[in-house]
This record gives structure tokens, sequence and C-alpha cells, in this order.
């Protein structure tokens, strides 16, 4: 192994370590979760198949429906090896993109090729660097499947689960190389959109190739295709040498079409440019009246990421409603999530539903806002702007006070709009939501992005390297607490210790006063924390 | 007596290990420029940190027109325009807009000032920060110390970067503050560029001041390597080059004469006037190397008072 190669392991270390991991947790979740679900009996199970069919049909347009979904093999090939495949493409994807034109920008490829390598050998270091990791995070993603089954009691053929990892490992790297390809014909910053629209585009002309029969003639364009031409963990389900190879010959060919475009363009341009428009120089400062308002010139400068925020969100909770009519009455069919969901559903189904499924899954989405957030400020102590900023005759408490209120309107905004797009789809779907706990519900995102982006900024003037990945996985395991915990019978105060317990049941029960009171108290706490800190430590040494 | 600009009492930074800023003790007069040399490392970035208030002294104290720079920060920050060692991410915001968000932290700008010091340095505020090179970052910080004309600008290695028409730009800015009445300290590690502007000089090697010159003894500090080619029918000119003035460790090779010069290069042309020079190369050695040459018969002494 060349010392390139090394160094490109090392750089993805947290990756592949991250996405490792991720993939081992999904598997064996979903694997563990299918024995807590589908009961035990044939019949059991075989209903429960058949409203996991009914539900697969829902979201045809994100996963290929299942065979066999009652059982384990067929289930988890399904739900996590299905979602798995998207995740490594995203993966395959924002690693291309950071190893073409992320560590370009960074002088990462300078400093390597001022060594005496040559272009084609750094592609071909990063390509088996890439593949290496892929393989190890897939693989992990068996070993899940494996340990799930046997907490099961039950037993499942070493082999097949073996070969499932094959495809996803090879999918991840069919995208990790045209995203390499795609990524040297723009410039460095909109190399990822670029590959992100192509993905985008080649796995819905899969998806979609299914419900709409024009598009099948082009499905085979799509490295997606090819991946679910495998199924080894289904019964009598196969692994497809055939589109398997496909998948590594595409990405053999965008390898080599990456070199070519690598070496016909300079470095830090794309290959592709069009002329810049002459203009003339400018010596004038902006008279915008935005720079001049405190808190507002930090929502202006965010303002893109906060309009995707809320459009996304707004999305999202609209989609979910649409789901919640058509996915409530499978998902209730199955004996044991009926038992789950008797515990959060009261009053109207429909609208208990989404209050349970669509606020878990936003205060899932907001805690992510604030840990981005978080994100930035760490960013902003690391890069000297916080220096810069401090140079300048404002306090040290200001700045945590500023921040913290340009996350609770930032979060205000996202949760208004989201909120608002919730109730309009319902209103258009019949379901009967009472505006005023709609409200509520909507408005207590604020308090609860609020408290993490309070610890958030407590760990950060601590931690700073750490925050993100310590507050990231608080927020996951939170969520799986209080999602999972009922089904996997996760002890109560395993459950209460999740953030988002405080946040109650609001659209069907109202705000639970003593959860908004703690969040307040937490919000508290930890900005007077983080105030005293960042009045005492230092900056920028 | 008018208070000093800068006043600092055994500032000391600990970072363990032997690294930091020791016992320093500096007095900067209203109205002076004053250099801080040092080689990387040697702790001129903590000492201006520390005056700027963003880290804590482990001891001693620091002070900017008579305030503290660590108890009255703020009022500190109202009386010092600052450009870091490194210019941070502004990403996608134009410059513009930059110097408008930090214009506005300062209660905003004055138009007419900003736009002279952008045109001064042929600094295009409408593209994107990120657009910027590294010149032209250093420029921006430029703009955001002198933008609001303060009486004190503290400068981290502010020509890093800069081609040398800017720095002479910059020089002549630096000469323009200090007779408008502004105080200047700034860091390099490059002694030929403070010896252009700086009345007096403190040096820092490991943590510790060793030395506070003016002009004239950093004049005797400086040294200069140089090399010299002759034409293969011309006469050497040896012992008028041993002789001449400042000129030390004369060595000939043939055709090729190296030697070292102290102070002024006049005795050496004086020396070589008439002889058929084909070839001659001046080189400035690092600070390092010129301490190592000023020390290397009487090392340095612990700190110095200032």
């Amino acid at each position: 192994m060349t010392v390139v190669t090394l160094l490109a392991l090392r750089l993805g270390r947290w990756g592949i370590a991250g996405f490792g991991l991720i993939a081992f947790a999904i598997s064996l979740l979903q694997t563990a979760g299918f024995y807590q679900v589908a009961g035990r009996t044939e019949a059991e199970r075989r209903a429960f198949g058949r409203s996991m069919s009914i539900l697969a049909e829902q979201f045809a347009v994100i996963v290929a429906v299942p065979t066999r979904p009652d059982t384990v093999g067929g289930y988890v090939q399904w739900r996590a090896f299905g979602f798995l495949a998207i995740l490594f493409a995203i993966w395959g994807l924002a690693a291309a993109s950071g190893a073409a034109r992320g560590d370009e920008e960074r002088g990462v490829v300078e400093a390597v090729l001022a060594t005496g390598l040559s272009k084609p050998r750094l592609i071909a270091a990063r390509m088996t660097a890439y593949t290496l990791g892929s393989l190890v995070a897939a693989f992990a993603a068996s070993a899940g499947f494996l340990v799930g089954v046997a907490t099961g009691g039950e037993t499942f053929t070493v082999a097949p689960a073996l070969q499932a990892a094959i495809p996803l490992a090879a999918l991840g790297i069919c995208c990790f190389s045209l995203t390499m390809f795609l990524a040297q014909l723009g410039s460095a910053r909109s190399a990822t959109a670029i590959a992100g629209v192509v993905l985008l585009g080649l796995f819905l002309v899969n998806r979609l190739s299914q419900t709409f029969d024009f598009l099948v003639a082009w499905r085979p364009v799509s490295p997606f295709h090819y991946y679910e031409q495998s199924s080894p963990l289904a019964p009598y389900g196969i692994l497809d040498i055939r589109a398997t190879l496909i998948l590594v010959a595409i990405a053999i060919a965008a390898a080599v079409f990456a070199t070519l475009a690598f070496r016909y363009r300079d470095l830090g341009s794309p290959l592709i440019s069009l002329p810049a428009s002459s203009r003339p120089a400018s010596y004038e400062m902006s008279m915008s009246v935005v720079w001049r308002i405190p808190v507002v010139r930090d929502l202006y400068d965010r303002r893109v990421s906060l309009l995707i925020w809320a459009a996304g969100l707004s999305a999202l909770g609209a989609l979910f409603v649409v789901l919640t009519k058509e996915i409530v009455q499978p998902l209730l069919s199955i004996p044991a999530l009926s038992r789950y969901f008797s515990n959060y559903l009261t009053g109207d189904v429909y609208a208990s539903f989404l209050g349970y499924i669509w606020f878990g899954f936003a205060q899932l989405l907001m805690a992510g806002f604030a840990i981005t957030q978080v994100a930035r400020w760490s960013a902003e102590d690391s890069d000297g702007r916080l220096e810069l900023i401090l140079s300048n005759p404002i306090s040290r408490v200001r700045i945590v006070v500023e921040r913290a209120i340009v996350l609770a309107v930032g979060a205000l905004i996202i949760a208004a709009v989201s909120g608002v797009a919730v109730g309009i789809e319902a209103h258009y779907q019949s379901i009967e939501l009472d505006r005023g706990r709609l409200v509520e519900a909507s408005l207590l995102l604020v308090p609860f992005t609020l408290v993490f982006g309070a610890v958030g900024a407590l760990l950060a003037s601590r931690l700073p390297r750490a925050t993100v990945g310590l507050l990231g996985a608080f927020a996951f395991a939170s969520y799986i607490g209080v999602q999972l915990g009922p089904i996997f019978k996760l002890p109560e105060w395993v459950q209460d210790l999740s953030a988002f317990k405080l946040y109650g049941q609001p659209l069907t029960g109202g705000v639970d006063q003593t959860g908004f009171l703690t969040m307040i108290g937490i919000v508290v706490v930890a900005l007077t924390a983080s105030a005293i800190v960042m009045k005492r430590r230092d900056i920028g040494a | 007596m008018a208070v000093a600009a800068i006043s600092t009492g055994n500032l000391t930074k600990d970072y363990g290990l032997g690294r930091g800023l020791f016992d320093l003790d500096l007095q900067v007069p209203q109205q002076e420029v004053f250099g801080f040399l040092g080689p990387n490392g040697a702790g001129k970035s903590t000492t201006i940190r520390c005056l700027m208030g963003l880290i804590r002294p482990t001891a001693g104290s620091a002070h900017v027109f008579g305030l503290d720079c660590l108890r009255d920060y703020v009022a500190v920050k109202r009386k010092v325009g600052y450009i870091p060692g490194d210019m941070p991410q502004f990403g996608s915001l134009r410059g513009s807009e930059v110097v408008a968000y930090l214009g506005a932290l300062r209660g905003g700008a004055d138009l007419k000032v900003v736009r002279s010091l952008a045109e001064r340095f042929s600094l295009d505020l409408s593209r994107r920060y990120r657009e910027y090179s590294s010149g032209n970052k250093r420029k921006l910080g430029i703009v955001l110390a002198f933008m609001h004309q303060p009486p004190l600008l503290i400068l981290d290695e502010p020509t890093g970067g800069l081609d040398p028409l800017n720095q002479q730009e910059f020089f002549d800015l630096v000469a323009d503050a200090r007779e408008e009445g502004a105080t200047i300290f700034l860091s390099s590690h490059i002694l030929s560029e403070v010896e252009h502007i700086c009345d007096r000089v403190g040096i820092i090697r490991s943590g510790r001041l060793v030395k506070i010159a003016d002009l004239d003894e950093l004049h005797r500090i400086r040294f200069h390597r140089v090399e010299m080619e002759f034409a293969p029918d011309a006469k050497v000119p040896v012992d008028a080059i041993r002789s001449a003035t400042g000129v030390e460790d004369v060595v000939v090779d043939d055709r090729t004469v190296t030697c070292t010069v102290r102070g002024s290069f006049e005795p050496l042309l004086d020396a070589i006037r008439g002889a058929n020079v084909t070839n001659l190369v001046s080189h400035e050695p690092s600070l390092e190397e010129t301490f190592l040459e000023y020390y290397r018969e009487a090392p340095p002494a612990k700190a110095l008072p200032a």
C-alpha cells in the first residue's frame, strides 16, 4: 500500500469509522427490531409482511419494494440495506468531493503533487482508500445483521450476510468514482452540488421508473438499478454478480474519465469554465442596513441555510401529513406496533400519529439545526473569525447572548414555516388538527433547539473539536431512546435520559409544563455557564 | 508626562514546556512606531493577544493608554485597530460586506476613509472574500484596522503576503498614521522590514525580550552575506575588500569572493570599484541566524528592562 493511500485512509478515517458504526447500528437495530415487532408465529409474521408490503408501496419513491418482508433476511434487506444504499451514496458523494476539490482548496493536493506523485496515481490512491473504507463499512453492516439475528435467538448462514455487503460497497465506490469525475468539471464550490444533482437524478430515474413507464428505458443508466438486482439476504435471493460487476465497471470508467479530466485541468480551476465578466472594481463598503443591526446581520449572513432548513422541514412535514393517511392503518394492523402506538395515540388517530411521528422527527432535525450552528461557532473560534470580531469593542457575554438569540430566531422561523406547511397540508388531507396545539407544538421546538444550542455552546468552549460529535451522538441516542425504547423495552430511566422526553406530545396532550420549564432551566444554566467560560477563556491561543 | 500607549509589567503567559511569554517589561510611548521582532514561535503573537485581551496572562499586567487590557478590554478595543496574524474565513461575504459587518461592531465606519484605503491598495471590495488571494485578504485586514483611524494600531505581521509595491504602500500608510498622532506596534520576523518604518525595535527569543534597540543599533546588528564573482581577466581586489569597514569573514575561491557585510555597503562598493564584477548576490540571513551571529560570543541575557 502506498504512502498516499495511507494518507488518504488517514484523512478519511473518521468517515470510515463513523459510517462503519452507523452501518453496523442500523442493520443491528433493524434486525433486532424485526424480532420485537414481527411476532414469533408464522401467521403473525405473514401478517406483518403483508403490512410492510403495503407500507413499502407508499415509500416506493425512496426504497425498492421488499421481497419476503415476513422473514428477517427479506425485512433487513429492504429496511436496512435499502436505506444504507442511500447512505453509502451520500458518503461516496461527500468523500469524493472532499478528496477531489476540498483537499485541493486546503492545499493538500498541491502538497502531495509537489512530491512528484502523478495525478493518475493520486486518483488511484484515493480510489483505493475509499474502496477499502467502503468494504469495511459494508461488512460492518453484515456484522450488525448477524449480531441482530443472534440476539433474536435464530441462526443465519454467514455467506449471504457477507454477500450483501459486496453490492453495497460497490455502489458506494461507484458513487465515489462518479463524483470524482463530476467534481472535475465545475468550480470547487459547485462540485458537491453538481455531483449531488446527478446522483439524485440517477437515483430518481431508477425509483420513478417503477411508476412511470417512459423512464424504464433509462433505468440501466442508474447504478442504483444494478444494486437492487442483488438481495442475498432474502429467501432465494442472490448476489447478482453481473450487476455488481457492472457497478465496478462504471466505477473504473468514471475513475478513468476523472483522471483524464484532472490531467487536463489546472489545479484550482474547473475543466469547464465560463469567461469571467469584466466589471470595474468597487472601493465602496456595503451600505445595506442589515449589517448595522445586531442579530439581523447574523441572520442575514445565514439566510441561505435558513431558507434551506425552513423549506426542507416544510416539505418533509407536508410529506409526513400525506403519508400519515396512507400508513397509519397498515402500521396499526401489526399487533406489536399497535400496542406500541397505543401509548401515544389518543383521540383522533391521524392527528396523534402525526404529532408523535412528525414532531418526533422534527425534534431530531431541529437538534441537527442547532448542531450546525454550534459547529459554526466552533469554526469561528478555530479559523480566527471570533478573534477578529473580539478585536472590536464588544463584550464576550454579548457574543454568547447574540448567538443564542440568532439561534432562537432561526429556530422560530423554521418552526413557524414548517408548522404552517403542516397545518395547510393537514387541512387538505382532512386531518383535524387543533390549531392552538399545532402552534404550541411548533413553538415548543424553539426552546428544544435552544437546549442543544446552549449545551453545545458550553461544550464548544471546553471541547471544540469533540462538540459536534458528542451533540450529534446525544441527539441520535435521544431520538432512538424515545422512538425505539418502548419497542426494545428499554428501562424507563434510560428513556427518561432522552432530551426528546422534555418535549412531550404537545399536539395531542398540550404543553408539558414540567418539560418546558426544565428546558428553559437547562438553557438558562448552560448559557450562563457558557458566558462565564467565554469571559475567562483564551481566544485564538 | 503622557501615559504610555502600551506598557507591560512582568507579563507572562506560560504554556508549559518552556513555551509562551515570560516576564515581559515593555513601554511604548505615544506616537512611536515600535517593531516587535522575533523568529517564528518566539512569543510575538502571544504578546499581541495579551494586549488585545484575547488571552489571560499567567502573571503580570498589560495596559493600553493606562487601561487594563483584561479588565477594560472593551474600552481598550475602542482605541485599537488590529490585524491578526492569520486572516479568518468570511466565505461568501463580499469584501464590502465584511467591512460593513465589522465596521458596525464599532458603530459604523467612515465611508470616505474606507474608500481611500481600498483605493490606495487597489482592493476591489465587490469581490467575494473566498475569491481573494492571501495578499488581498491581508489588504482587507489593513483596511479593517485603519478604517477607524484609531490612536493605537496593533499589527501582527501585517505585510505577510503583500507584494513589494503594496509593502511600500503599507509603510507609507504607517508613516501617515504616525504623522496624524497614532502609535503603531507591529510584529515581524524580517529585520529589514522593521528597519524601514520603526523608531525602536524589541527583539524576543524563546518568549523573552532580549534586546530593545534604536535604529542605529539595528544597523549595527544587521548584516548581509555577499557573494561576488569577478571576470576571468580581472584582478580581484582581495586586500581592499579585507580592509573595507564592516566587511568580515572574507573567503576567496579563485574568482569568487564571499564575505559578511555589517552596516553600510558603501565601503565594500568602494573596494570593488573598477574591478570587473560579473555577478553580485546579497542575501539577508534570517533573524535567527542574525542573532546567532550577534550572540556568537556573548550569549543572551535573560530579560532586559525596557
